[in-house]
């Protein structure tokens, strides 16, 4: 994939980068609102990460002009300002997604993989791993071609380590992707832990293969190898 | 006490005390001198009566005339010398008792010692006091009450803008959009007060105005290095090489960022619901939302084996979604969260209030601080903003908040 990262703190479009360039994805990268503005019109992306606030522009007006280009390229919005308005205008301007800084890389990651996806493949949401096949619209998850039942949480969570497979997700980052804000909850740390285990054993059950890959308490690994 | 019983108390008493000495001391000049009057009346009488004997020869002159009563009595040596005084006599006249005036005097008529007693009559001079104290003291006592109605009404009115200015100040509101509402009079020192406020109110609100900016923009600017740290820790985490300790040391810095970023949204989020910047309102089900929340939380309810009574009607409101969520995120979460194990939770909604009580193993909370930023009871390892916001929230949708401990249980109702 093909994303470009329109950011002005470097040090975060840093991370960003080594991340999503560890999947596989080629990335491109612009600091100010005028090289972003270049890019644009220059190149296609698959996806596009564009922070609000660039030191020479608004980027709801970059937003503007990119839909103003007809370009198809997936928009996720990347921003400290969480405000209501700020977020409907986002997605009424033709955004895909609006993600609140601070968040986790995995999450990030996992937004984009939806976003592309859906723009790629037109709604026949079909996620392939392996002997796992995994139908996002429906909600269904198939091992070797037979149906299991999970509950809608250990769904959405494989989904996630899908979609950021071979990285390592700290709990903290599975615990925000399951209860948002109220991920400080206590104990919810050993809720993912729970959450993980009934998933791996559902899987396992239905002859999967291990892909959970628990690394020293703080997160998991989803990964074949 | 009002200013203006206090200023009619004191005018009250020093009128009707200066009425009373003028009254007094006016009544006893009039007398004295109306006295002097019948005085020299009297001594008239007495040198008519000497002229009578040593002109005319005739004696005694007469004994009753007129209001006079004249009494002769044969004495043997002169010694008295003329004096007043104030008499009741007989009035052989009129037949009644009488209040009088009487001049003695011994004298010597046609070579015999008589001491002389000469009684006026007070009773016309009397009615003549009367007359004349009345026709002066009540003219008074009626301007005195003038006085006083026209101070009251004068009162009222010249007070008027300062009832105005007080009235605004009282529903002047920081957090309001519009100016502190000016009163106008033509009274100087209403209008210095007025200006004053109205100088103040603004300097208030431009300030205020400012820390609630600064907040904002404090915890916005907070935002990207908190998104650093956590970018950074989720690349650190992918590193190969992490052993056990690292791990630990990354649970922790975990922990800490998120906390940290929960802190912020917290700030920014009271800042919002201060400055009324969430107005998307809609009509929502609350039941419908309690019961999703009660979903959302399902796993900390069986955890912690907690038993759930719920009472729910339906209900619509019209508020914000997003806020919604957090009231009842905090009340809700705050319930399991203090609930102890096997505790139990009892939620009642109906048209009126929607009450959440837990039980807890914690003590009583303090019904006066509980809902202030950053105050936490010893038990909790929460920041202490939670109630603050859903205090917030409630005052923004003018719903109220209480807290109350019965029967073990602790109680938070809102009152729609």
């Amino acid at each position: 994939m093909k994303i470009l990262i329109i950011e002005d703190e470097e040090l975060l479009r840093i991370n960003i980068i080594a991340y999503l360039k560890a999947e596989g994805n080629v990335c491109d990268f612009a600091p100010t609102f005028e090289s972003a503005s270049q890019k644009i019109a220059l190149y296609d992306y698959d996806c596009i990460l564009l922070d609000l606030t660039l030191p020479d522009g608004d980027g709801l007006a970059l937003l503007k002009e990119i839909k103003k280009l007809k370009k198809t390229d997936g928009i996720i919005i990347i921003t400290a300002r969480n405000s209501i308005d700020q977020r409907i205008e986002g997605l009424s301007l033709g955004a895909d997604d609006y993600l609140i800084k601070p968040f986790h890389l995995s999450e990030l990651g996992a937004r984009i993989m939806a976003i592309v996806r859906r723009r790629t493949f037109n709604g026949n949401d079909l996620l392939m791993f392996n002997e796992l096949t995994i139908d996002i619209q429906a909600k269904e998850v198939k091992v070797k071609g037979e149906p299991i039942s999970l509950t809608r949480k250990e769904f959405d969570l494989l989904v996630y380590f899908v979609a950021n497979k071979s990285k390592v997700i700290s709990k903290s980052a599975a615990v925000t992707h399951i209860w948002g804000d109220n991920a400080d909850m206590a104990d919810s740390f050993d809720f993912i832990y729970t959450h993980i285990k009934n998933l791996r054993k559902k899987l396992l059950d239905a002859g999967s293969k291990d892909y959970f890959h628990s690394i020293y308490g703080v997160g998991y690994k989803f990964t074949d190898s | 006490m009002k200013l203006f019983s206090t200023y009619n108390r004191v005018l009250l008493f020093t009128s009707i005390f200066g009425l009373l000495i003028i009254g007094y001391s006016f009544y006893h000049t009039l007398s004295h001198y109306l006295n002097k009057q019948i005085d020299s009346y009297l001594v008239e009488e007495l040198l008519e009566v000497k002229d009578y004997t040593q002109k005319r020869k005739i004696f005694p002159a007469h004994e009753v005339f007129e209001d006079l009563v004249i009494d002769y009595k044969k004495i043997t040596k002169i010694e008295r010398k003329r004096n007043y005084a104030d008499t009741v006599f007989f009035n052989p006249k009129k037949g009644i008792k009488e209040s009088g005036r009487y001049l003695k005097e011994d004298v010597n008529l046609a070579g015999q010692n008589y001491s002389i007693t000469i009684i006026a009559s007070e009773i016309a001079h009397i009615d003549q006091v009367k007359s004349i104290f009345l026709v002066i003291i009540l003219p008074v006592l009626g301007l005195l009450i003038i006085i006083l109605l026209v101070n009251r009404y004068m009162m009222k009115r010249l007070w008027l803008p300062f009832r105005q200015l007080l009235l605004n100040l009282k529903s002047f509101n920081l957090n309001q959009e519009g100016n502190f509402e000016q009163v106008n009079t033509s009274i100087l020192e209403f209008k210095e007060l007025n200006d004053a406020i109205v100088d103040i109110s603004q300097r208030v609100k431009s300030d205020y105005k400012e820390i609630k900016l600064f907040t904002e923009n404090a915890s916005h600017e907070m935002m990207t290095p908190i998104a650093i740290i956590n970018s950074k820790l989720d690349m650190m985490l992918q590193s190969n090489e992490i052993n056990e300790e690292q791990s630990q040391n990354l649970i922790d810095l975990y922990k800490a960022t998120s906390k940290l970023t929960k802190l912020n949204q917290s700030l920014l989020l009271l800042v919002k619901i201060d400055n009324n910047l969430l107005r998307d309102k809609e009509y929502l089900n609350i039941k419908e939302l309690v019961q999703g929340k009660m979903q959302y939380f399902q796993e900390f309810i069986q955890k912690k084996n907690i038993k759930i009574e719920q009472q729910l009607e339906d209900n619509y409101l019209s508020m914000s979604k997003y806020l919604a969520d957090i009231l009842l995120d905090n009340l809700i979460g705050n319930a399991i969260r203090h609930s102890q194990q096997n505790g139990l939770i009892k939620i009642e909604l109906n048209e009126i209030k929607l009450c959440i009580k837990n039980s807890s193993e914690a003590e009583p909370l303090n019904p006066n601080n509980i809902f202030e930023r950053f105050y936490k009871s010893p038990s909790s390892d929460g920041m202490g903003l939670g109630l603050a916001i859903v205090k917030q929230i409630a005052g923004l949708h003018q719903f109220d908040i209480t807290y109350a401990y019965q029967d073990k249980l602790h109680i938070f109702c809102l009152t729609f």
